[in-house]
């Protein structure tokens, strides 16, 4: 047992001997290191190390948490929160933590990407990469984020686990005029599969094309989604299959179990693989992570728990807590059986679309809501690429989106963007019929 | 906070070859409720302490941070952010426009202290306002009502000499609530913030607002109607007014969305130098004035001095319907040849400062509500707003009534449900011609930066007219 474990086990104890019913401590050492940089040069590199042990607690159906980060004194944070669990008012419908000793996979994360000698190479490499696309003039911008973490969970009802995260993404996006821009990120578990030049190509290729923008015009149309704007509409389609979101209506998949909710091409899982940034090996109650279809051929299967959201709902946790939120951790949309090219060729008169921010809900429950595309919008005729846009907003309804989906490409790509395009996900390229844009006037 | 560390970091740090250095620590004594439909589902208390130091060196910026209050933890943060501050090697060098060093002690009072508030009254209180929700009439179908405080003590350091401490306690609740009748949803989120202590929320009536809300969620389900799409006159509500003054004026304002630092994330600007917008450009009529003021008393976005120890005041960003004021940080005051107006705002110890707005407004103006109304023959008054955005650019925005109403001959009329303005801020603002005497806010968590930084702020203002204007 590693001296960590003990001591986070040691935190336990002490919730269990003041009269705790469950007590679970989650300890990470995580060291986080990002380089920023705009016009084509580093901002700011950024060093943060974290040391934390967070801890939940229950008496007699009270569920309390805290945060420790003064080691100095945990025999007092302790007390504290059990204090406070004695003050706190009875929660009828918590249905408790996981029992029992599980085994998990062993962690695969690169321990590599925790000590980079000289991140800012890799933004170099990005950049350039998207200057070889769009000529010397572009204007790159982006991050290069890097975590690893030590994660130790010791859980009185019996989980215990060490599990090691590490994740790296770079995110870069270059204009090659003031309204023409391109997108790439390059997102992976491992320093070996990590391509920084891999994004910049991408990036410069789109911001290539997408010189000299019209307006668009508003209308229906047929869309193809890049895989960084799926992970936008991957990343709003899986949080709405978290148990807490179903509860409180922030979902359109409410009462829908066992529903048709999308195409038949749509298979959707949440899968927390080695190859992710998402990767984990437990949850936060010490439940093996493992994959979970959400939608299967276009019927929602399953909602997203923890053990307590499951057992309200009659069902078995899925590895998904979140100790109050059950949270998807990677999600994947199977593979279709078109490639990039062929979908193209589908569309007739229709747009591809490589990017979205900001996307609002007016309701939850019903779907409505509105998204904006940004870097290269395409207007695209006889399966090509015809014209630069710019100035559009999709303004339409997630569970019809849902349903509109016409085809899906075999090729897949780790995406992770900011807060727009997550959890991280393995994104396809999609095909939507009949998406309404909406311009301003 | 052992202040003792991060002096000793600042020194540290001194004794290498840097231009400038600066060390930073909050501790942030934070505690939140959720109650879920009824029940409570946890509530979470923790402090969060720690500090960071930035250097400038040769024109690069390094920063790092730890939670590890130790003074071999203090020496190998400067020790990383020394690397990385020299590993930028840029062609153009960062520097800070030059300010005065300060020294101060401020802090924010609280006439009921945060601290001396009871969990069980914290719990009570939401659990009162869930039942209070229960107990209309109205099938509030779901409720999710949160409540938190965060006391934040700050210390700034620098190597020209400032030192800075200060106390801000701050308030915020916020309800989700979905009402359904006849099996039609329609849900809103309503937030409060203030600065300050527990007395905000007598000020806010909680319950009454909510209840309101809930009110208003099924009015529009039984009563409103469609509107009918076309040019008309729209009257937008203090929430309306706050929501646009923020985002297609305060956002494309920070400078350093305008020199590009933002660019892969939150965006850029429609403004900027040599462009078709830029200081001295008429971007609205001469009705509008919008102001970023962290002065603000009991403000949810109020400080007295910004993370770069520079001290607050009002900016005025559009000032006359002219584009006039940045919202500026050192480092890119240094960059277009100005001041820092102290727009800089880091949430956390670990996190850079960067260019925020605090509290966003337009000023008031003469009218009175019953003036404003009465010449508009055909038109909308949007009350409040529930799906918003805007484009990387902030020039491209739309905004969705939540409460709405028709207006005929002067007079408000029936409800319209959802209707919409899709337009450009230079429509937008140019269309404005009255601006009432009454200015209200509403309490908001401004996002920016990477890794995202949710800033306390104030949007808000007095009801606008805007004159013929397409509404669908």
């Amino acid at each position: 047992m590693s001296e960590v474990i003990a001591e986070t086990e040691n935190i336990v104890k002490m919730g269990k001997n003041l009269g705790a019913d469950e007590v679970i401590a989650k300890t990470i050492f995580g060291r986080y290191r990002q380089t920023r940089f705009s016009n084509n040069q580093v901002d700011i590199s950024a060093a943060w190390n974290d040391y934390v042990t967070d801890v939940m607690l229950t008496w007699k159906r009270r569920l309390v948490a805290t945060e420790i980060r003064n080691f100095q004194n945990v025999e007092e944070s302790v007390k504290r929160l059990f204090s406070l669990a004695k003050a706190s008012k009875e929660n009828p419908t918590y249905g408790g933590v996981a029992r029992g000793k599980f085994s998990y996979q062993k962690s695969r994360a690169d321990k590599a990407v925790g000590n980079l000698e000289n991140p800012a190479e890799y933004v170099f490499e990005a950049i350039e990469a998207a200057r070889n696309e769009a000529g010397p003039n572009i204007n790159a911008g982006g991050i290069l984020f890097s975590s690893l973490e030590n994660v130790y969970l010791v859980s009185s009802e019996g989980p215990i686990g060490e599990d090691t995260r590490s994740a790296i993404e770079l995110s870069i996006r270059a204009f090659s005029e003031r309204e023409a821009s391109g997108h790439g990120v390059e997102c992976s578990s491992t320093l070996n599969n990590f391509d920084p030049a891999r994004a910049g190509r991408k990036a410069g290729e789109i911001a290539k094309q997408a010189r000299n923008p019209k307006p668009g015009i508003e209308g229906q149309y047929d869309v193809i989604f890049d895989p960084l704007f799926v992970g936008s509409l991957l990343g709003m389609w899986g949080r709405m299959t978290s148990a807490f979101s179903v509860m409180i209506q922030l979902s359109v998949f409410v009462n829908k179990l066992g529903q048709k909710v999308a195409s038949e091409t749509v298979t959707l899982r949440d899968n927390p693989a080695a190859y992710s940034m998402g990767n984990r090996v437990f949850d936060d109650e010490g439940v093996p992570a493992r994959e979970n279809v959400l939608i299967g051929k276009g019927v929602l299967k399953t909602y997203l728990h923890n053990t307590s959201t499951a057992k309200k709902f009659q069902t078995e946790t899925t590895g998904n807590a979140g100790i109050v939120v059950p949270t998807p951790w990677n999600l994947e949309l199977d593979a279709g059986s078109m490639n990039r090219e062929e979908m193209f060729r589908e569309v007739k008169h229709g747009l591809y679309l490589t990017n979205t921010w900001y996307t609002r809900f007016q309701n939850w429950a019903k779907g409505d809501f509105s998204t904006i595309p940004r870097d290269g919008i395409f207007l695209v005729e006889g399966g090509e690429i015809k014209q630069s846009w710019k100035d559009v907003r999709i303004s339409d309804n997630a569970l019809r989106m849902l349903n509109n989906i016409a085809g899906i490409s075999k090729e897949r790509q780790p995406v992770h963007w900011w807060i727009e395009a997550r959890p991280p996900s393995l994104s396809p390229y999609i095909l939507m019929k009949d998406v309404q844009i909406t311009r301003p006037k | 906070m052992d202040k003792d560390i991060v002096d000793f970091a600042l020194k540290h740090a001194m004794e290498k070859k840097v231009s400038y250095a600066e060390a930073r620590a909050h501790s942030i004594n934070h505690e939140e409720l959720v109650v879920k439909n009824g029940v409570l589902d946890a509530y979470a208390s923790l402090v969060d302490s720690g500090f960071c130091v930035r250097v400038l060196v040769d024109g690069g910026i390094g920063f790092a941070s730890t939670n590890k209050w130790e003074r071999d933890e203090a020496k190998a943060i400067v020790e990383i952010a020394y690397k990385y501050a020299k590993m930028a090697k840029r062609k153009d060098k960062i520097s800070f426009a030059e300010e005065k060093s300060v020294k101060s002690n401020w802090e924010v009072l609280e006439k009921q202290k945060i601290e001396d508030v009871s969990p069980e009254t914290r719990i009570d209180t939401m659990m009162d306002l869930d039942k209070a929700l229960t107990t209309q009439g109205i099938h509030v179908a779901a409720r999710m009502l949160g409540l938190e405080t965060d006391l934040t003590e700050k210390y700034f350091t620098n190597t020209e000499g400032s030192v800075i401490s200060s106390y801000v306690p701050r308030i915020y609740a916020g309800g989700f609530l979905t009402v359904i009748e006849n099996g039609k949803p329609e849900q809103s989120y309503k937030a409060f913030g203030s600065s300050g202590g527990w007395e905000a929320l007598e000020a806010w009536n909680l319950t009454e607002q909510m209840i309101n809300e809930a009110k208003i969620l099924q009015k529009v389900i039984k009563e409103a109607k469609p509107v009918k799409p076309g040019k008309t006159d729209l009257l937008c509500g203090p929430e309306v007014t706050g929501i646009a003054a923020h985002e297609s004026c305060g956002h494309p304002m920070e400078a350093d969305r305008i020199l590009g630092r933002e660019m892969s994330q939150a965006g850029r600007s429609f403004i900027y130098p040599n462009g078709s917008y830029w200081l001295g450009t008429k971007i609205g009529s001469s009705a509008v004035t919008i102001i970023d003021d962290p002065a603000v008393k009991n403000s949810y976005g109020y400080y007295a001095y910004d993370d770069e120890g520079i001290k607050a005041r009002p900016r005025y960003l559009y000032k006359e319907g002219v584009i006039n004021e940045l919202l500026h940080n050192r480092e890119t005051a240094a960059k277009l040849n100005t001041r820092s107006n102290g727009s800089s705002r880091a949430i956390k110890y670990d996190r850079e400062a960067i260019v925020r707005m605090a509290n966003t407004f337009v000023q008031p103006g003469e009218m009175n509500e019953e003036e404003i109304f009465e010449d508009v023959k055909r038109g909308v008054y949007m009350r409040s707003f529930t799906e918003w955005n805007i484009d990387d650019k902030r020039f491209n925005q739309r905004y969705v009534g939540r409460e709405a109403f028709a207006i005929k001959n002067g007079e408000i009329t029936n409800m319209v449900a959802r209707p919409v303005i899709e337009t450009t801020t230079q429509i937008f603002w140019s269309a404005v011609d009255a601006v009432s005497k009454k200015v209200e806010f509403d309490a908001a968590t401004c996002g920016k930066g990477d890794p995202m930084q949710g800033a306390p702020v104030y949007t808000g203002g007095p009801i606008i007219r805007l004159r013929e204007v397409y509404v669908k």
